[in-house]
Parts: structure tokens; sequence; C-alpha cells
């Protein structure tokens, strides 16, 4: 109902009463006052909302015109938003620096997925039986769990790599194979670490897991109990279905930070294909001067300046970060939309 | 009767007791995982950092006991691939920690706040208010930075927002003592890496906002409360648990990407002194839990102190 309906209606409700006139003077104020209160309000919300989003966008919004600019007019204080002559050239460059025929994206992408997948049945298991069994020494593992989560594992670097260069758990190995295996630089090493839960952030989702499993109803798992189903095909046929928004935010959470990951593949796998390990190696600051060599020979631009670099390495980033906000795009809106029930809060 | 009285009892002990064990089958690759990558790389580290190791004739590992000598060294004589003392390095680290910490969670539960309204658009402030996920990963904050002669973009940038003019505006026009002025000068200077670490944590914000209950607002309302009441007596209170863990969260992940695990890993493959680099990560180690109990111990008096407010 507009204001104006609004007032109408007032004066003809008011009009025997003979108090026309004064009411409609105090109704027209508070109208106004309220309409002013909620414009200002807007007004101030819209502006933070726009601002906030404005600083998160801004370091992309900073690379766009860098990498559309002519190499040779980058550092001109005269060309900064508005490229004068568009060009790709620097996406050209970064595609045949780092990826190629496109297949490392793709062995990148197809290493992210298999070891979210690892992550999340091992995390959706243990955060099962966390959540739901009672078994002996619960809460012991639970703390467990969070001590995990809290000692970052740089501190158990050192450790972890001389025990994966002989690898020798228990002397099982050498009692098969004769001697220790080194593990350091197979992709091996990096799925077992996931199958045992202490792949990038694992605890995390075992704890996120647990609360989410810890929070839902039991009544359906009682059902399915009663109708004669067993302890593993009750956790496959209920509680995995009904984890669906759990799973979902483990999963691009840990798709997100696997594709980025650089600790974990560049000290136990460092000649492995990934992308986030070779872009950091290429682009690292003792190539500049290899790199701006390659871009003015193949392209033919002598008065590239270390600007081209950063706008080749910025190409690079663009690319790179493709594949991630597409599946952030695609995944966003069920996320946000399931994550009340996603278990964090539990 | 009696005998399938008896039986069928003992059948329900052992379904529970089957279903205990069940658990116990699902929690136990992680347990494996704890005992092989957790406690005994943590052992080991710890022992190394008493020993200085080198290589035996036979191919093995050579312990020599060595005492707290690698502590010693590690702090008086080593320096890191920068040249800079330890000492020093971890200073700056936990007081940029310290500092930064609750800047980032404060903002992020405004983040929420602001994404938890409804109003047109919300979709998209949504995706843009999550994505310093993305953003936010230490490879792409690396590759977007400009490492090279200067940032011309910001340059423009930061001329036609004047920063100087902030802190001026800051000292001469309100009664902010000249400290929190620079204070707020330096985080609005930093604010772009400030906001890219806050994804997580406003997604840990919003799930904690939503599963508030909406009929102690409406309570909070006919009663009279205005909005600013409702956010100190109703949002903030039933927010601490998930404060804690957004804090932790916080905390933990700026420690992972903090420079000191590239220094471990130099000292120990770079420099072959696997003993001073295993006693740098048990300082990190226990640097990292000594801050989270402080942590613990302000959060208590903080949300004791709310609790007797009210």
């Amino acid at each position: 109902m507009t204001p104006d309906n609004l007032q109408t209606e007032v004066r003809t409700a008011t009009e025997d009463l003979g108090t026309e006139l004064r009411l409609d003077n105090r109704l027209n104020a508070y109208i106004i006052k309220a309409k002013l209160q909620a414009f200002v309000f807007r007004c101030l919300f819209f502006s933070l909302v726009i601002g906030l989003g404005f600083a998160i966008l801004y370091p992309i919004i900073k690379m766009l015109p860098v990498v559309f600019n002519d190499l040779e007019d980058l550092g001109n204080p005269d060309v900064i938003w508005v490229p004068m002559e568009f060009s790709v050239l620097s996406f050209k460059a970064a595609i045949r620096l780092v990826y190629g025929n496109g297949l490392p994206i793709l062995q990148t992408v197809g290493y992210a997925l298999f070891i979210s997948v690892i992550q999340i049945l091992v995390s959706s298991i243990a955060g099962y039986s966390l959540g739901r069994v009672e078994f002996w020494g619960r809460n012991v593992v639970m703390f467990l769990v969070i001590l995990t989560f809290v000692v970052p594992p740089q501190s158990l670097l050192i450790s972890q790599y001389l025990s994966f260069k002989h690898f020798d758990p228990l002397g099982l190995v050498s009692l098969v194979n004769g001697r220790p295996v080194d593990l350091i630089n197979e992709p091996f090493t990096l799925f077992m670490l996931a199958l045992f839960g202490f792949g990038v952030k694992q605890s995390m989702f075992v704890f996120l897991f647990r609360q989410f499993f810890k929070g839902q109803a039991k009544e359906l798992e009682e059902a399915a109990y009663i109708d004669g189903c067993g302890f593993y095909r009750t956790f496959v046929k209920i509680g995995l279905p009904n984890a669906l928004p759990a799973i979902m935010t483990v999963g691009i959470l840990a798709f997100v930070w696997n594709y980025g990951d650089t600790y974990y593949t560049g000290y136990f796998n460092p000649d492995g294909p990934y992308l986030s390990n070779r872009l950091a190696m290429t682009f690292s600051s003792a190539n500049v001067n290899n790199i701006l060599y390659a871009v003015r020979t193949w392209y033919n631009v002598p008065g590239a300046t270390t600007f081209a670099f950063d706008a080749v390495k910025q190409a690079a980033a663009i690319i790179y970060l493709l594949p991630l906000l597409i599946v952030y795009f695609i995944a966003q809106k069920r996320i946000v939309e399931n994550f009340e029930q996603s278990g964090i809060v539990g | 009767m009696e005998k399938a009285a008896v039986s069928s009892r003992s059948r329900k002990l052992s379904y529970k007791n089957m279903r205990k064990i069940h658990g116990i089958i699902f929690v136990l690759p992680w347990v494996i995982g704890f005992l092989v990558f957790f406690i005994t790389p943590l052992m080991n580290t710890i022992m190394y950092s008493f020993h200085k190791v080198g290589v035996a004739d036979s191919g093995g590992m050579a312990l020599e006991y060595v005492g707290l000598d690698n502590y010693i060294s590690l702090f008086k004589e080593k320096v890191s691939s920068t040249s800079v003392q330890f000492l020093r390095i971890f200073t700056d680290e936990n007081i940029t920690i310290f500092i930064n910490t609750p800047v980032i969670v404060v903002f992020s539960l405004f983040c929420a706040i602001l994404v938890n309204a409804k109003y047109k658009g919300q979709g998209i402030a949504r995706v843009v208010f999550f994505l310093p996920i993305v953003l936010g990963l230490k490879v792409v904050t690396d590759l977007t930075m400009v490492t090279t002669g200067g940032d011309i973009t910001d340059a423009a940038v930061s001329n036609s927002l004047d920063n100087e003019g902030l802190l001026e505006f800051l000292v001469s026009y309100t009664f902010l003592p000249t400290r929190v002025s620079i204070f707020v000068y330096d985080l609005a200077n930093n604010i772009f890496s400030l906001i890219s670490q806050t994804g997580v944590q406003t997604l840990i914000f919003l799930a904690g906002l939503q599963s508030i209950n909406k009929s102690l607002y409406e309570v909070a309302r006919i009663e009279g409360a205005n909005s600013y009441e409702v956010f100190w007596k109703i949002t903030l209170p039933l927010l601490s648990n998930v404060t804690l863990f957004a804090l932790v969260y916080t905390f933990v992940d700026m420690f992972l990407k903090s420079s000191i695990s590239s220094e471990i890993y130099y000292f120990a493959f770079n420099r072959n002194d696997i003993g001073t680099g295993s006693a740098l990560s048990v300082v990190y180690l226990v640097n990292v839990l000594i801050d989270l109990l402080v942590l613990m111990f302000i959060m208590n008096k903080v949300v004791k102190l709310t609790y007797d407010a009210r």
C-alpha cells in the first residue's frame, strides 16, 4: 500500500470525527520521518555492501587493465585503467610458459577432485562414527581431532619428510619389500595422507562431519535398523544421502584447498604436475629476467619492462583461477542455502 | 520362556557392542593416520631437536645427544634465510597475528551480518562476500601481488583516495588519540590483504547467525529493544561458541601462512641442519599452543563478563 492510499483511507475514516486536519498533519510528518529514516538506512547499508564488495574484488579489478594492455604500454603513467591498444599477448605468453596444451590444468583439476573425494569419504565415516556411535574412548578421539586441527603441519614437516624418505611404519614395509621405500616425489604419498585423514585441513572436515551427524535426527536410522539394515547399509542408504549439505560444504572447501595447495604438493611431490607449484616456481623472483627475455624474443616486443613480467604473471593467475571460479559459481548457491544445516553450529 | 528372554537380552547387548565395534572400524583409518602421520613425527621432531643429526656410515641417521644446544644456537647464532634473527621473526609474527586476528574476525562477523540481511541483490552479495575463500589462497595472493617495478594502479588509486588525508583527518578532526588514529590508518592501508582472509570465517558466522532462533528477535522487539540492543544482548552472546571457532580458525590459518614454515624446510634440507630445524619446529609449535591458551583465557573472561552483565 502506498503512502498516498494510506492517507486517503485514513482521511475518509476520520472525516466524521472532525479531526481531519490535525491527524492528517501528524500522519504526514510521521510518514515522512519513517521514509527518510528508511532511505538513509538503505543508502548507508548499500554503500557498505558495495564498498566492501569492491574491496574484495579490487585485486581482480586491478588486474584486468594490466593483462589486456599492450606489453610495451605497461608502466606508462598515462595508461592506467583503459588500455590504448587491446592485446592478449600476456595470456598467450602465460599459456606458452605454464599451461602448454592444457594438460597441466586437467591433471591438477583431476588430482584435486580425486583427493577431495578421498577426503570426503574418510572424514565422513570418521565423523559419522564420532557423532553417532558411543564407542569406548570417543571423547579422547574427539580431543585428538581438535588437537591435530590446532597443530600446524609445518611443525611436523622434517620428520614427516624423513619418514617418507625411508618409509617403514612398524617395520612392515621392510618385512615385505626387504628395505624401506622412498615415497618422496610419488603422488601416492599425497593420496595416502588423505586416506588416513591427514590431507589438507582434514581434521576440520572430520570435525564438521561430526557436528553435522550429531545434530541430525536419529529416527530415520532407527527405523532402518528395525527394518533390518545393518550398520554399513544404514550409513550408505540413510546417513550419506542426508548429509548432502555437509558433503557440499566440505567438498567445495576440499577442492579449493587441494587445488591451491602448495605445502603438501610442494614438499612431498615437488616434480608433480600441480599448477600451484609450477606457477610459484615459474614466477619466482629469480626468474624475472628469463621470462622477460622469452617474452621479448617470442612476441618481438623489445620494449617490454618488468611491468610485462607482472602482466604475464597476472594473466597466468586469471587462467589459474578459472576452474576454481567455475566450481565456485556452480556450487555456491547450494552451499549458502544449505549452510545452516551443514554442521558448523551443531 | 525364560530362556528366550535371556537370549534376547544377550543379543541386545551384543548388538550394542557390535555397533561400538563398527564405530571403531569407521574411526580406525583416522586413528592409524594419527599414530603414523602425527604422533610418530611429533615424537621424532622433539627427539631430533635434542640431537645433532648426521648421516651414519651404514646409510641411516646418526644421532648425537647435544641437550639444549640446538635451541640456544637457534636464538643466539642462527639467522633466517633472509638474515633476520629468529627472536625478531617470532615477535613480529606474534604481534601481527594478535593484532590482525580480532580485526579479521570482527570484519567477517560484519560481512556475515550484511549478507544475512534480506534485500534485493542478496544473492550477488553472497557470491562476492564468499569469494575470499578462493582469492585468499596463498598461491593466488602471491600471483596477484606485484613484485617488481611498483604498482602503477595502486599509485593511481591511492592518489585519488589520498591515504595521508585519512590520517590527517583522524588526528585533527576526531577525538581519537594519535596512536589509535595511526592504528586505524594502518588497518585502512592493509584492508585488501585483511579482507582476503575472511571467506571461511564469514561462512562460519553466517551459519551461526542462521541458527539463532527467530522468535528471540521477535520477543526482543516486542519488549522494545532497538537494533543496537538486539545485537549486543541476543546476537553476540548466542554467537560466542561460533566466535571461538572463528578465532581459532583464523589463528591457525595465520600461522599456516607465516614465513616460518619455509624457514624450517630451509634449515633442514638446504643447510642440512636437521637438529636446528627441528628445534625451530618445536618452538613454533609451542608458540602456537601458548597463543591459543592465551586466546582461550581471554575468550573465557570475555564470555564470563557478558554473562555477568546480563
